[in-house]
C-alpha cells in the first residue's frame, strides 16, 4: 500500500507527465488559454486515462506477450486507445448526456494525446502490475490535470499583462511553463 | 512540376517549418533536445516516417473510404513507426534507448498525421514526398537548432554525431544546467519561437 | 508471421464491429455539417486552435463563432472546402460585421489618473474603467490589439472605428472588449438587439418602449443623411410614419435638454425623416436576411402584429398575416383619425412592409374563419397574436342603448370604414383619453354644432395626451369635468335627448396616484345632446377563445381584463407556440409600445423557431432606466426654444379631414437636431459643463 502512495506520489509531481516527461505539451498549449476548457480536459484526461491503461495493459499482458509479438505495441495500442475513444465519446454522447456536455469535446482531442499512449507505453516499460498500472495512470492523469489547471490560471493573467508583441500568445506560454517546471522541480528530493 | 516540388518541399524549411510557424509536435522537441544528437536521430527518424507515411497514403489515398481515414492513418503511420523502432534498435542502438519512448511516440505526433490529412490526402505520390522531406527537414532543423542552444549552454559542448569530434568550452565557461533541465526546454523554445516571430514580422 | 497477422487482423475487427455497433447503438443527431467541416479539419485533434479536438472547432465554425480558417494544420484547400460546406447551404450563414455601439464626438474626461498596464480589460477589472462615464467606451484599444485582420482602428476620437470591407466578422474584438462597446453581430442579431443594462444608451433611447437609437438617427439628419436616419429608425421600428404622426413620444420626457430647456422634438424628427422617404418618391431598400424556412402566422395586422412580422421576415421567417378587418393596419386605420394619421400615409407605409414578401389575409377572423387547428394543419410554426384591445367597454347605465348612442372604437372604426352613420346636432363624449378626444373632434368634423366632452375628474388628470387636449381646445370642445353620467334620457322615439350626469369632487388619491372622483349627492343635471359616445376604455374581443374548437385553445389562459396572458419579458403566452404583444397582451397602450412588444415577441419567436430555450434576455433593460445616466442638473446649456410644430389653422381644419400636424421645414428641422445633446454619443461629466451645449 505504502508504494503505491509513493508511486502516485512520484507520478503526480516528481515525473509530473506535463513539466517532467514532455507528453502531452499540444493540448497542454492548445486548451490552456482558458480555465473552463483546463478543467474539461482535465477531467476528460483522467477519465481516459484510466481505461486506456487498463485496457493496454491487458493487451499487452495476454495477447502481445502470450502471443510473442510485442513489435506490434505501437500499432496495436493506438488502435486500441482510438476506439476506445471513440467508444466512451458515443456511449457518453447516448446514455450521459450531462457528463458528455462536460467532458465530450474533449475526449477526441486525447486520441493523438501523446500523454495517454506515452502513459501506456511507461506502464509497459516499467513493468508495473495490473494494480500498478491503474494507479500510476490514474496519478499521471492527475498531475496532467493539476499541471494544466495552474497553467490556466497563470495564462488567464498574462492575457491582462502587457507582453511585447513578438512574445505573445505561444511564446510567452512557453517561457511561462518554463518557470513553473523550474517549481515542479523543487519536488525531486520527496521520494 | 518543377517548380511546385521545389515550393512544397521549400516551404517547410521556413513558411511553415514545424514547431515554429506550426506549433505543433511540441512533445518530442521538448523532450529530446538535450543534446544535437538527441534532436537530428528525433528528427531523421521523424522524416523517414513523415516521407513514407505521406507515400503510402498519398498513393492509396482514392482507396481510403473518407469515414475511416483517419483510423488508416493512424495505422499506416504506426506501421512506419514500427519500422523505425526496429532499424534503430538494430544500427543506433544507443540513441534508441536515449529517445526511449518518443520513437513510438512519433505515432502521435500532430505533425505526422497533420500532413497526411492536409497534404497527402489530397495532392500525388510525388508533392507528397516532397512535402514529407520539406517538412521533416525543418523539423530536423529546428530540433537540431534547439538541442544545439541546450547543449551548448546547459553542457558546455557540441556533439553533432557520436564519433565526431566534440566541440566543447573550454576555459571559465560554467554550464548553465538549467538548460537541459526541463524548464530549459520550454523556456529555450518560447525564446526561440519569440526570436522567429521577431524575424518574421520584420 | 502468422500470429502477427492474425493478430492484426483480430484487433482490427474487434475495433471494427464495435465501433460500428456503437456508432448505430448511441446514435444521437447532429447537424450533418459538423461531420462535413470535421472531414475536412485535419482531425489530428491537437489543439492547436484552441478548441478541444477537431469536433468541437468543426461545431464552434458550424454554429458561426470562428471563421472556416480555425485549423492551424489545414492548409489553404482545408479553409476553402470548410468555407465551401458553410458556403453551400449559406447563402444561410449571414456575414456578421463588427459593429461599434460607442461613437461620436468628444471623449469623457478621465476619472482616474491611470498608470497600469494600457489595456482595456485589465482597467475594467481594476476599476470599471478610468473615464467618467462608466458605460462607454474606454478607449485603451484591446479591440485594435486583438484584431487578426488590421481591420479595427482607433479613431481620432479615441473610439474604435471598423473597416467593413477588411471585417471578416470573426468576433475576437468583441471577445477583448470588457465593455461590450464593440459587437461582431449579423443583420438578424442587430435588429434582434435589446437594450441592456450595460449598454452606452443615451436617456431617450432608454425610455423608447421601441427602443430606437435616438441619438444616432438624429445626428444622422443632422449630417443630412436622411436614409441613414431612416434606416436607423427601421431597426426598431417599421413604422416611422404612423409613429412620426401618433407618438405620444415618452423619450421626450426623458430628454436630457428637458432638464434644462425645453426638450429636443425628437418625434418632429422621426416624421421628418420619414416623410422625407415618402415624398422621395423612391423607397429605400429594406435588407433582409437569407431565408430560414420556418412559416409564422400573425394573427392581426395592427403595429404589434406589423412590428412583429417585419422584424421576423427581415431575420429570414416567412410571415403571413391574418387580419379580421378589411384592411391591414390595426387601430392605426381604424382607431385613429384621418386628421391625425391619413389613410394614404399609412397605406404607404403598410404597402412597404408587405413588399418584404409578406402574405396578408384580410377579411378572415381568428376564432370564426379560422383557428389554431387550421393554423398548424397549414404548417406554422409559431403563432403570433395581436389582435389588440376592440371591445369598448360599456357605460352600464340606462339608456345605453337607445339610438343616437356609441362607443368610441366601434364609432371611429365605423366613420374610418366610410359607414354612414346618421348624425345629430350635438354630441356628449364621455371619457378623457385619446379614444374620447378622438370621437370628439371627428365629430366636430362631421359637422355637428356642439361637442362636449365629459369627464370624471379634471383636465390635469386626463390621460389623452397634451398636444391633443391642446387642439381639441383650440378647435371649440366644451370640456364637462367632473361629471359622471348617470342616465341616457331618450324621446318616446328611443332617439336620444339627454345625458343626466353627477357633479363629482376630487377625494383622496388612488391606487393609480389620481384623485378619486366622489358623487356629490343630488347634484344631477341634464345635458342637452341628441348624441352619445362612450369612450371609457378598452379590452380585447376574446371570443375567439370560445369560437376556436381546437381543443389546445382551451389551454390559453386570459387575465381577468379579458387580455392573454404572457410572460411581459418573452411575450410568450401559456401554449407555447403562441407569442402576444400589443393591447391584445397588455390592454390599450401605446402604439409604440405594440412596436416594441413585437420585435420583442420576434425574438422570442425566433428562438422558439431555432429550438433555443425561450428565455428573457439577461440584463434587459425593459422598462427600466440606467441610474447613472438619469441626470438632475446640466449645467451650461445655453437655452434655445424647441422647434413649433406647424399646423393646420383652426379655421381650415373644421370642414375637413385634412392632417393637422405638419411636418417641419428641413432647416428647422435641422436647427432642431442641432440641439440635440448627443448623449452618449459624446460622453459627459455631469460635474463640469457639456461640450455640445457650449458649442451652440
Amino acid at each position: 500500500m505504502g508504494d503505491l502512495f509513493v508511486l502516485a506520489i512520484s507520478c503526480i509531481f516528481i515525473n509530473n507527465i506535463l513539466l517532467a516527461q514532455f507528453l502531452g505539451n499540444c493540448p497542454f498549449l492548445g486548451t490552456s488559454k482558458k480555465m473552463e476548457t483546463a478543467v474539461g480536459m482535465a477531467m476528460a484526461v483522467v477519465f481516459v486515462l484510466v481505461m486506456a491503461g487498463i485496457i493496454t495493459w491487458i493487451v499487452d499482458v495476454y495477447l502481445l506477450k502470450a502471443l510473442n509479438v510485442e513489435y506490434l505495441r505501437t500499432v496495436s495500442f493506438i488502435l486500441v486507445i482510438a476506439s476506445l475513444v471513440q467508444f466512451v465519446e458515443m456511449f457518453l454522447k447516448k446514455s450521459i448526456p450531462g457528463l458528455y456536455a462536460g467532458l465530450g469535446i474533449f475526449l477526441p482531442l486525447i486520441t493523438t494525446n501523446c500523454a495517454v499512449m506515452g502513459v501506456c507505453l511507461i506502464n509497459i516499460k516499467e513493468e508495473y502490475t495490473f494494480v500498478q498500472a491503474t494507479v500510476s495512470s490514474f496519478a499521471y492523469a492527475v498531475g496532467f490535470g493539476l499541471a494544466l489547471i495552474l497553467f490556466a490560471g497563470v495564462r488567464e493573467r498574462i492575457n491582462l499583462a502587457r507582453v511585447p508583441k513578438p512574445l505573445q500568445d505561444t511564446s510567452i506560454g512557453l517561457v511561462t511553463a518554463g518557470i513553473i517546471a523550474l517549481t515542479f522541480m523543487s519536488f525531486k528530493g520527496m521520494v | 512540376m518543377a517548380q511546385s516540388l521545389a515550393k512544397e518541399f521549400t516551404k517547410g524549411l521556413w513558411a511553415e517549418i514545424p514547431p515554429f510557424r506550426l506549433v505543433l509536435g511540441l512533445c518530442p522537441v521538448l523532450a529530446v533536445t538535450k543534446s544535437v544528437e538527441n534532436g537530428i536521430g528525433m528528427g531523421v527518424a521523424t522524416t523517414f516516417v513523415l516521407v513514407f507515411s505521406n507515400l503510402l497514403i498519398s498513393l492509396l489515398r482514392n482507396v481510403i473510404p473518407s469515414k475511416v481515414r483517419i483510423a488508416c492513418f493512424i495505422v499506416i503511420i504506426a506501421t512506419f513507426v514500427t519500422i523505425v523502432e526496429l532499424v534503430m534498435q538494430a544500427y543506433t542502438y544507443e540513441l534508441f534507448l536515449k529517445l526511449g519512448i518518443f520513437i513510438p511516440l512519433i505515432v502521435v505526433n500532430c505533425i505526422v498525421l497533420g500532413r497526411a490529412e492536409a497534404f497527402a490526402s489530397k495532392n500525388g505520390p510525388v508533392l507528397s514526398v516532397a512535402d514529407g522531406l520539406g517538412i521533416g527537414l525543418g523539423f530536423t532543423l529546428s530540433l537540431a537548432a534547439l538541442g544545439a542552444v541546450r547543449e551548448f549552454i546547459g553542457n558546455g559542448t557540441l556533439t553533432i554525431w557520436e564519433g565526431l569530434p566534440v566541440f566543447e568550452m573550454g576555459g571559465n565557461f560554467l554550464p548553465f544546467q538549467f538548460m537541459i533541465e526541463a524548464p530549459g526546454a520550454f523556456v529555450g523554445l518560447g525564446l526561440m519561437l519569440c526570436l522567429m516571430n521577431l524575424i518574421g514580422k520584420k | 508471421m502468422i500470429p502477427a497477422l492474425l493478430f492484426m487482423l483480430g484487433i482490427g475487427a474487434v475495433c471494427g464491429i464495435v465501433l460500428s455497433l456503437s456508432s448505430k447503438v448511441f446514435y444521437v443527431y447532429e447537424d450533418p455539417r459538423i461531420a462535413q467541416v470535421e472531414n475536412n479539419l485535419a482531425g489530428a485533434n491537437c489543439g492547436g486552435c484552441g478548441y478541444a479536438g477537431c469536433s468541437a472547432a468543426a461545431q464552434a465554425v458550424v454554429s458561426g463563432i470562428e471563421p472556416p480558417s480555425v485549423c492551424v494544420i489545414s492548409g489553404k484547400e482545408g479553409v476553402e472546402e470548410v468555407a465551401k460546406i458553410m458556403g453551400v447551404d449559406a447563402g444561410s450563414a449571414e456575414s456578421p460585421l463588427s459593429y461599434n455601439m460607442c461613437e461620436g464626438g468628444f471623449r469623457a474626461d478621465d476619472k482616474y489618473y491611470y498608470m497600469g498596464i494600457s489595456s482595456c480589460k485589465a482597467m475594467a477589472v481594476v476599476f470599471g474603467g478610468k473615464r467618467v462615464c462608466g458605460v462607454g467606451c474606454i478607449g485603451l484599444g484591446d479591440c485594435v490589439k486583438a484584431c487578426q485582420f488590421d481591420a479595427v482602428k482607433l479613431g481620432p476620437n479615441g473610439y474604435p472605428v471598423v473597416d467593413d470591407d477588411k471585417c471578416v466578422g470573426c468576433g475576437a474584438c468583441q471577445q477583448a472588449c470588457p465593455k461590450d462597446i464593440i459587437e461582431v453581430k449579423t443583420l438578424s442579431e442587430k435588429l434582434m438587439k435589446f437594450n441592456q443594462e450595460h449598454d452606452p444608451l443615451a436617456p431617450c433611447a432608454q425610455t423608447c418602449p421601441a427602443e430606437i437609437n435616438i441619438p444616432r438617427y438624429i445626428n444622422q439628419l443632422k449630417e443630412g443623411k436622411y436614409k441613414e436616419a431612416v434606416q436607423t429608425i427601421r431597426m426598431r421600428n417599421p413604422l416611422p410614419l404612423a409613429c412620426g404622426r401618433v407618438c405620444p413620444h415618452p423619450c421626450e420626457d426623458e430628454c436630457r435638454r428637458g432638464i434644462e430647456d425645453e426638450a429636443v422634438s425628437i418625434n418632429q424628427l422621426k416624421r421628418f425623416v420619414a416623410d422625407f422617404e415618402m415624398n422621395s418618391g423612391s423607397r429605400i431598400p429594406i435588407k433582409c436576411a437569407p431565408d430560414t424556412g420556418k412559416k409564422i402566422a400573425v394573427v392581426g395586422g395592427g403595429p404589434s402584429g406589423l412590428s412583429c412580422a417585419f422584424f421576423l421576415r427581415r431575420i429570414g421567417h416567412q410571415v403571413d398575416i391574418f387580419e379580421a378587418m378589411p384592411k391591414l393596419g390595426g387601430m392605426l386605420r381604424y382607431g385613429i383619425p384621418e386628421y391625425r394619421l391619413p389613410k394614404k400615409v399609412l397605406d404607404w407605409e403598410i404597402q412597404g412592409i408587405l413588399d418584404l414578401g409578406i402574405k396578408s389575409f384580410c377579411y378572415v377572423k381568428l376564432g370564426a374563419d379560422f383557428g389554431l387547428g387550421s393554423l398548424m394543419a397549414s404548417g406554422y410554426n409559431a403563432v403570433f397574436l395581436g389582435v389588440g384591445a376592440w371591445e369598448d367597454y360599456s357605460l352600464g347605465i340606462d339608456g345605453e342603448n337607445l339610438i343616437g348612442c356609441f362607443t368610441g372604437i366601434d364609432f371611429l372604426q365605423r366613420i374610418s370604414s366610410g359607414e354612414k352613420i346618421s348624425l345629430g346636432k350635438t354630441a356628449a363624449v364621455v371619457g378623457g383619453g385619446n379614444t374620447a378626444v378622438d370621437c370628439a373632434r371627428t365629430l366636430l368634423r362631421l359637422g355637428l354644432d356642439k361637442v362636449y366632452m365629459v369627464y370624471r375628474r379634471t383636465r390635469k388628470e386626463m390621460p389623452a395626451n397634451e398636444v391633443e387636449i391642446v387642439a381639441s381646445e383650440e378647435e371649440g370642445i366644451d370640456f364637462v369635468f367632473l361629471a359622471a353620467p348617470t342616465k341616457v334620457i331618450g324621446d318616446d322615439s328611443d332617439n336620444v335627448t339627454h345625458l343626466e350626469y353627477l357633479k363629482m369632487e376630487l377625494g383622496e388619491p388612488d391606487a393609480s396616484g389620481r384623485r378619486r372622483p366622489e358623487p356629490i349627492e343630488g347634484s344631477e343635471t341634464m345635458l342637452d345632446v341628441d348624441m352619445v359616445i362612450s369612450a371609457i376604455g378598452q379590452s380585447p374581443d376574446a371570443s375567439f377563445k370560445e369560437q376556436d374548437p381546437h381543443p389546445r385553445m382551451t389551454e390559453l389562459e386570459l387575465t381577468r381584463w379579458n387580455t392573454v396572458d404572457n410572460d411581459p419579458a418573452t411575450m410568450q403566452a401559456s401554449i407555447p407556440y403562441i407569442f402576444t404583444a400589443g393591447d391584445a397582451a397588455t390592454g390599450p397602450s401605446l402604439v409604440v409600445d405594440a412596436i416594441g412588444g413585437g420585435r420583442r415577441a420576434a425574438r422570442s419567436i425566433d428562438l422558439f423557431l431555432k429550438g433555443k430555450p425561450v428565455e428573457p434576455l439577461k440584463d434587459s433593460l425593459q422598462n427600466k432606466r440606467i441610474r447613472e445616466s438619469i441626470f438632475t442638473k446640466v449645467d451650461g446649456i445655453k437655452k434655445s426654444a424647441r422647434a413649433k410644430m406647424p399646423e393646420l389653422p383652426v379655421e381650415q381644419r373644421l370642414d375637413s379631414m385634412a392632417e393637422v400636424d405638419l411636418v417641419l421645414p428641413e432647416d428647422v428641422a435641422h436647427k432642431e437636431a442641432e440641439r440635440c445633446l448627443n448623449c452618449c454619443r459624446i460622453c459627459y461629466n455631469p460635474d463640469t459643463d457639456f461640450p455640445m451645449a457650449k458649442a451652440n
